[in-house]
């Protein structure tokens, strides 16, 4: 009798060691494979921008956004990743209630030398830093991505990415930490609650591109002498449609990496997969949303415009619009709220065009204006929903999104516009006006797009050139 | 109609639907207003297109 007890927990011990290194493997395969798929939103943008651009500047806008990648990815593991970690209580990096903040935490985890380089490279023992830090890094280049569209075809190569460094490993990262985290002082002190990151990536994005573009000024050619704008065509319409569709497909892969998956010792719960606040989700939930959301955006912008371009523009602000609240809203009430999106996101990028702003591809309307807007929408719809796991939560309230919104806005225009401006005053935010009007691949690039017979750049002009 | 749809805050006492309006008429008028949006836009859609066409009806 005793052999017989002793073999059966022999056996249920195998049992209980087989299902945690499966739920460990699965765990670590869910982020990454959240990592391919925001590798697809990069796809789109490059798609997206290279499509806006006219022909003369495709290449130059692709070595640009693919530059921005490539900067991204170390940049965030030198510093971003340890910014993350260590600032969500705010200055100094105190830490925080949740145990896992502050400057001290972030040195023992977040550097990539000394003892904390045991979480930073391969390591039998750690099957989650890299796929976590993955994850994010792929949200800093996307927030790199959505910059880089806004400033087609005149943004110097170097300026451009020093000011997606800013943006992707650091001006985004402080909103996380101190919007995401669970230890960040906008979720303990006022209940922002941003699930799918509308604000903290990309309304913080969007006005940070809103600072660049103020200094970097419009395209030769947008604007006529009395102010009114020229529209400045793309070479490849279609090729932009498809790159946002892309970034759309990315999308999935983005706010799946949102989702806390359960049974890890760093999971909020053994059993349940969480928001990054502990809060409940499901898959489903996303499921419901993200296509009702898609739905809405893009049936709104068909309204107003008709024009494919804004249409999936639309998809994309449908999401974002419905994004801070993916985990808790009711699909119907995404949908409409998505279709409200929809409807103001042309009008509004027009506000900012007749105000001498040249956003190439509206960027800081879709993710920018949208992103707060459905920041703050979530406080009107979702007050009194506790925004953390554990009794005596902080709940979400309007004038908490409102503050959060606020905060996300600083944090992005801020930083764009003083960046922006330094190089500006270095001489490295523009090329030079000859360089523009004879196109940016014949002066940058050793290579061409397309072959003979398709016209040659510098025939491709905007009015004014 | 908006807001947590329990009585106590805490994320304890949820063991089912969990979405904004749930329990309350909300998510009905939000369907209805949804399928009205639809059904509208298209109404609206097939009367302009038909406007821009008209003009090259033989």
């Amino acid at each position: 009798m005793e052999e017989q007890i002793a073999e059966l927990a022999a056996q249920v011990a195998a049992l209980q060691s087989s299902a945690a290194t499966t739920n460990t493997t699965f765990a670590e395969t869910f982020y990454y494979l959240t990592i391919p798929l925001m590798i697809i939103i990069h796809a789109g943008f490059l798609a997206y921008e290279m499509g806006a651009s006219r022909l003369k500047n495709v290449l130059s806008s692709g070595v640009k956004n693919i530059l921005a990648f490539a900067f991204m990815i170390p940049t965030f593991y030198f510093f971003g990743w340890w910014v993350y970690w260590g600032f969500p209580t705010g200055l100094p990096g105190a830490p925080g209630p949740a145990g896992i903040s502050g400057i001290e935490y972030a040195n023992a985890i977040a550097w990539g030398w000394g003892e904390s380089a045991q979480y930073m490279g391969p390591n039998i023992a750690d099957q989650a830093s890299g796929v976590f830090f993955g994850a994010f890094a792929l949200f800093a280049a996307t927030t790199a991505s959505i910059m880089s569209g806004a400033v087609i075809e005149r943004i110097q190569t170097v300026g451009f990415v020093i000011l997606a460094v800013v943006l992707g490993s650091f001006a985004w990262v402080v909103a996380a930490a101190w919007g995401w985290h669970a230890d960040g002082w906008l979720v303990t002190q006022w209940g922002v609650h941003d699930f799918g990151a509308a604000g903290l990536v990309h309304a913080v994005a969007g006005f940070f591109a809103l600072g660049v573009l103020i200094n970097l000024g419009p395209r030769i050619g947008k604007f006529n002498a009395d102010g009114t704008a020229n529209h400045i065509a793309g070479h490849n319409m279609p090729m932009t449609v498809v790159g946002l569709m892309l970034i759309i497909v990315g999308f999935w892969g983005f706010l799946m990496a949102c989702v806390i998956v359960p049974g890890e010792a760093w999971s909020w719960f053994a059993d349940k997969p969480s928001t990054i606040y502990g809060t409940p989700i499901t898959l489903s939930a996303l499921s419901f949303n993200i296509l009702m959301g898609i739905s809405g955006g893009i049936i709104g912008s068909w309204v107003l415009t008709r024009d494919p371009f804004w249409m999936m523009s639309g998809a994309l602000a449908g999401i974002i619009s419905v994004a801070s609240g993916m985990d808790i809203y009711y699909p119907a009430m995404a949908f409409v709220i998505a279709f409200s999106a929809g409807i103001i996101l042309k009008p509004c990028a027009n506000f900012l065009e007749n105000r001498g702003i040249d956003d190439a591809v509206g960027a800081v309307t879709v993710h920018g204006t949208i992103g707060l807007y459905g920041v703050i929408l979530l406080g009107v719809f979702a007050s009194g929903y506790p925004s953390l796991q554990g009794e005596g939560a902080p709940t979400i309230s309007l004038m908490g999104q409102i503050v959060g919104a606020v905060v996300f806005f600083l944090l992005g225009f801020v930083p764009g516009y003083v960046v922006s401006l330094v190089l500006k005053m270095l001489g490295m935010l523009r090329i030079p006006e000859g360089a523009e009007i004879a196109g940016m691949d014949e002066v940058k690039v050793p290579t061409h797009g397309y072959p003979e017979g398709i016209p040659a750049p510098g025939v491709n002009l905007a009015p004014g050139e | 109609m908006f807001g947590f749809p329990y009585e106590t805050a805490d994320w304890a006492v949820v063991d089912g639907a969990m979405f904004v309006g749930w329990g309350s008429a909300l998510p009905g008028i939000c369907t209805a207003i949804a399928a009205i949006i639809c059904v509208g836009v298209l109404v609206y859609g097939q009367a302009s297109e038909t406007k821009k066409t008209a003009r090259y009806t033989k």
